[in-house]
């Protein structure tokens, strides 16, 4: 009777605390490519769960293939042929990518004619083809461990279609993925589609939807705000729709007052540690009430450069000088006490310690001043109402407050409690390494805002991004960096987007 | 030469298979410090059954006793490795804790039913099961090779039953279905259950593996090593044998490898001893060899081992 592969009815789910689908309805057509969009905590991925039978709806019913249907369990989807791609890959890593693949389903044989064993060989045979059939170019024999993350994604599809799936759910797909591969995924998701796989695609990335949806749904705290087509829609109603508010894609901004020069890299080596050099003989300097942004591909020594002015790491040979000082030498902590914040590429290993409670994690540049800790012992009265301060602040949500372990918090609350730790620090220079990644489009339209407003205030700051976008947004000045050497430092106003894109890709130095 | 190696191989044969025992477990990603605690029940089990079975049928030949102690003792070591998969697995506890209290408990539960069992039945205030001496076995023909031919001399029965299983358990692990799930189990659990495959019910059988074998070797240490069961059964072998797939990389041939070294360390200790005509107590200093040993290897090989990934992570299906 029904015309749609999946049909979702008034679908309402509760946590402890919170509604994360209230009364949602969605229907999908064979073979269309549906987006799910929404910030992080808008409800995509526990809806999605529900129809890959890993939670169970408290109200309202699902229909597959017009047959109304309860799925119990992600073996029960994967027998009504759902597939799905999560977010965090589950993979064994010691296996080839073959056993990964027929793990459960595995093709039999019998040795000496009689004791059942795996014939790994024809599965070898299989998922060649398999990957072959489909555009998904592995070697089945590569163990996980050594192949990259892109072709473990691969391998997490192939796991799909070994399976028979006809309905393919991707969780966030592209988040972990560099330009080229996200292009690459995005012609085979197009490629599934053409053969007649039904694709939900759970995603806030709003130019990877328009490329590719057919339709696409909204989802804002829970609730599903449209269904649109994606073709007659613009990427701004969308977004607006998706945060619920009007939302500007460039931060406004004054022209910039520079001051005193606040940071200076001196001809700084940094090796790894194979011993080879991964940062050669960079000399920059970013003065006050500027933001430096470095932009340059993943991987050519950006991080190193950022760990090396905070001290993770040792450079090999030059100076770095904060205020006109050396601090070459010093340790983190003599850094931080002289004024360096830093918001980290990794949240959950540097930037904070996990299981820690929020109060705790707030004070973590600060425990061992006053009024934190006095005579070495810990003043927790201090640490609450700091932590009550900050929350209210810069508005960091969490399920308790003060004694929230972090781990528990998204991304976005983890990354807002982060910056907010570091602007109250004092301090004269900041680093963002990546401040965004990760975060939709309202958490990164306010991260911006605060990175300018610290810059208005006179702080120096240096931005490390690999998004393009983001470094032509916020800086005043462009460094661009490949293999280690920087290319070229301009005036921002002075460099065009494609410009910078040749120099990330070490051609642009012929002037 | 021949007695360092027939001496050799009956301590490092149990010793492998007890080993064997933890890699199962460990790579189904459960920490099994228990093993010792496993081997010392299986023993008492098998001890008190070959005892009870003399009694009953004195007419049974020595080593058809021997054969169903060894049962016994497999038997015993699964009901006791199974408080290990319950506290593990079931009830989610910390499974270093877990080990180690079962090594203590063993121990004490078998020296107090040891007593109880030589006064209530026997009647006698003894604290150990006395067993009989079997017959060993020379192999007619190739025990003749020089060397070589000294494996093939004098051995127990339980020997050859050994390798016998390690042959299976070898192809269990590596080429079977149930072996792959139990490997991937250790690595990436979420991986396994996404495949729709029982994590906790892989890593009970994986458990009751281990507590089978070490029951097994237990059983083969009273026969070998003091003729009886008592709690002198628990002198480390246990931790000898982790330490053994600790260096065997938690890999079935390497860690047979390391059996050997620990075996011919100890045969040849004594051969040492006997040499240089030491008076006797020295012998005492010879039965730290296997252990000064272990620390030694343990420097050379815990850099370049890994551990399974998963490898005492309890599963949470909610975690990532």
């Amino acid at each position: 009777m029904s015309d749609y592969i999946v049909e979702m009815r008034n679908i309402t789910k509760r946590f402890p605390g919170i509604v994360a689908n209230d009364n949602v309805s969605i229907q999908i057509k064979k073979g269309e490519i549906y987006a799910l969009l929404g910030e992080n905590g808008a409800g995509k991925s526990t809806l999605m769960s529900m129809l890959f039978g890993m939670y169970e709806p408290d109200e309202g019913e699902i229909y597959i293939r017009g047959e109304k249907t309860q799925i119990e369990s992600p073996n029960h989807a994967t027998k009504l042929n759902i597939g799905m791609v999560h977010q965090h890959f589950k993979l064994v890593s010691n296996y080839t990518i073959a056993e990964n693949i027929i793990m459960g389903m595995e093709p039999m044989k019998k040795a000496l004619g009689f004791i059942p064993m795996v014939d790994i060989k024809k599965a070898n045979k299989e998922i060649a083809e398999l990957s072959k059939r489909y555009g998904l170019e592995v070697n089945p024999e590569d163990v996980i461990e050594d192949v990259n993350v892109s072709i473990r994604q691969r391998v997490e599809i192939l796991k799909m279609l070994y399976r028979e799936a006809e309905i393919l759910i991707f969780d966030e797909p592209t988040a972990i993925l560099t330009p080229q591969e996200i292009q690459f995924l995005l012609d085979i998701i197009r490629g599934l589609r053409d053969s007649g796989k039904t694709i939900i695609i759970i995603t806030h990335k709003l130019d990877e939807i328009k490329q590719i949806a057919d339709r696409c749904a909204i989802l804002n705290r829970g609730r599903l705000i449209d269904v649109l087509d994606v073709k007659t829609t613009d990427t701004k109603t969308m977004a607006n729709m998706m945060v619920g508010r009007e939302v500007n894609f460039k931060t406004d901004k004054k022209d910039p007052v520079f001051g005193e020069e606040v940071l200076k890299v001196d001809n700084i080596t940094v090796k790894n540690k194979d011993g080879l050099p991964v940062v050669k003989n960079v000399s920059f300097s970013v003065r006050a009430g500027e933001v430096l942004a470095i932009a340059g591909v993943s991987g050519n020594g950006q991080i190193e450069i950022a760990d090396a002015i905070t001290g993770i790491l040792n450079v090999d040979s030059g100076k770095i000088y904060l205020n006109g000082n050396d601090i070459t030498d010093k340790t983190v902590r003599q850094r931080i006490d002289a004024g360096i914040d830093y918001i980290p590429e990794d949240r959950n290993a540097v930037g904070m310690v996990m299981d820690f409670t929020l109060a705790e994690n707030l004070a973590l540049k600060s425990y061992y001043n006053e009024p934190f800790s006095i005579r070495g012992i810990l003043n927790r009265p201090a640490f609450d109402s700091y932590g009550n301060k900050l929350i209210e602040k810069y508005d960091i949500r969490s399920s308790q407050g003060n004694p929230t372990i972090v781990r528990t918090m998204s991304g976005g609350n983890q990354q807002k409690a982060i910056i907010g730790r570091e602007i109250e620090h004092e301090s004269t220079f900041m680093i963002f390494v990546q401040p965004t990644r990760g975060l939709d489009i309202g958490a990164i339209e306010n991260i911006h805002r605060q990175i300018i407003e610290e810059r208005d205030k006179g702080q120096a700051i240096l931005l490390i991004s690999l998004e393009l976008d983001e470094v032509m947004n916020l800086a005043d000045t462009i460094a661009v960096i490949y293999s280690g050497e920087i290319q070229t430092i301009a005036d921002a106003k002075n460099l065009t987007l494609d410009q910078v894109g040749q120099f990330m890709m070490g051609v642009g130095s012929d002037e | 030469m021949n007695s360092i190696i027939i001496d050799g191989l009956v301590f490092a044969l149990p010793l492998f298979i007890m080993a064997m025992g933890g890699i199962f477990s460990e790579r189904s990603g459960v920490t099994n410090l228990a093993l010792e605690g496993l081997q010392g029940f299986g023993a008492f089990t098998g001890a008190f059954a070959a005892v009870m079975i003399g009694t009953v049928s004195p007419d049974m030949s020595p080593t058809a006793i021997m054969l169903l102690a060894l049962v016994f003792a497999v038997v015993g070591g699964v009901l006791f490795s199974l408080i290990h998969a319950l506290l593990c697995i079931k009830l989610n506890a910390d499974m270093v804790i877990s080990g180690v209290v079962i090594n203590i408990l063993s121990m004490a539960f078998t020296e107090f039913l040891t007593k109880l069992i030589n006064a209530g039945i026997f009647n006698m205030p003894s604290n150990k099961f006395v067993l009989t001496v079997t017959d060993k076995i020379t192999v007619p023909g190739i025990s003749k090779i020089p060397i070589l031919g000294a494996v093939f001399t004098n051995l127990y029965i339980f020997e050859i039953i050994i390798a016998v299983i390690a042959v299976v358990a070898w192809f269990l692990l590596y080429k079977t279905k149930y072996g792959m799930h139990l490997r991937a189990s250790g690595d990436n659990p979420h991986a396994l259950d996404a495949a729709g495959i029982n994590v906790a019910k892989t890593r009970l059988f994986a458990v009751m593996i281990s507590g089978a074998f070490s029951g097994f070797a237990g059983m083969c240490f009273a026969y070998s090593i003091s003729s009886s069961f008592s709690s002198t059964i628990y002198v480390g072998y246990g931790y000898i044998a982790i330490a053994a797939l600790i260096f065997g990389n938690w890999n079935i041939l390497p860690t047979f490898g390391a059996c050997l070294i620990f075996g011919f360390a100890r045969s040849g200790g004594y051969k040492l001893v006997q040499a240089l005509e030491m008076p006797s107590s020295y012998q005492d200093l010879v039965m730290i060899l296997p252990y000064v040993l272990t620390l030694v290897l343990l420097i050379f090989f815990s850099k370049r081992n890994r551990a399974p990934r998963a490898l005492g992570v309890i599963y949470d299906k909610g975690a990532r």
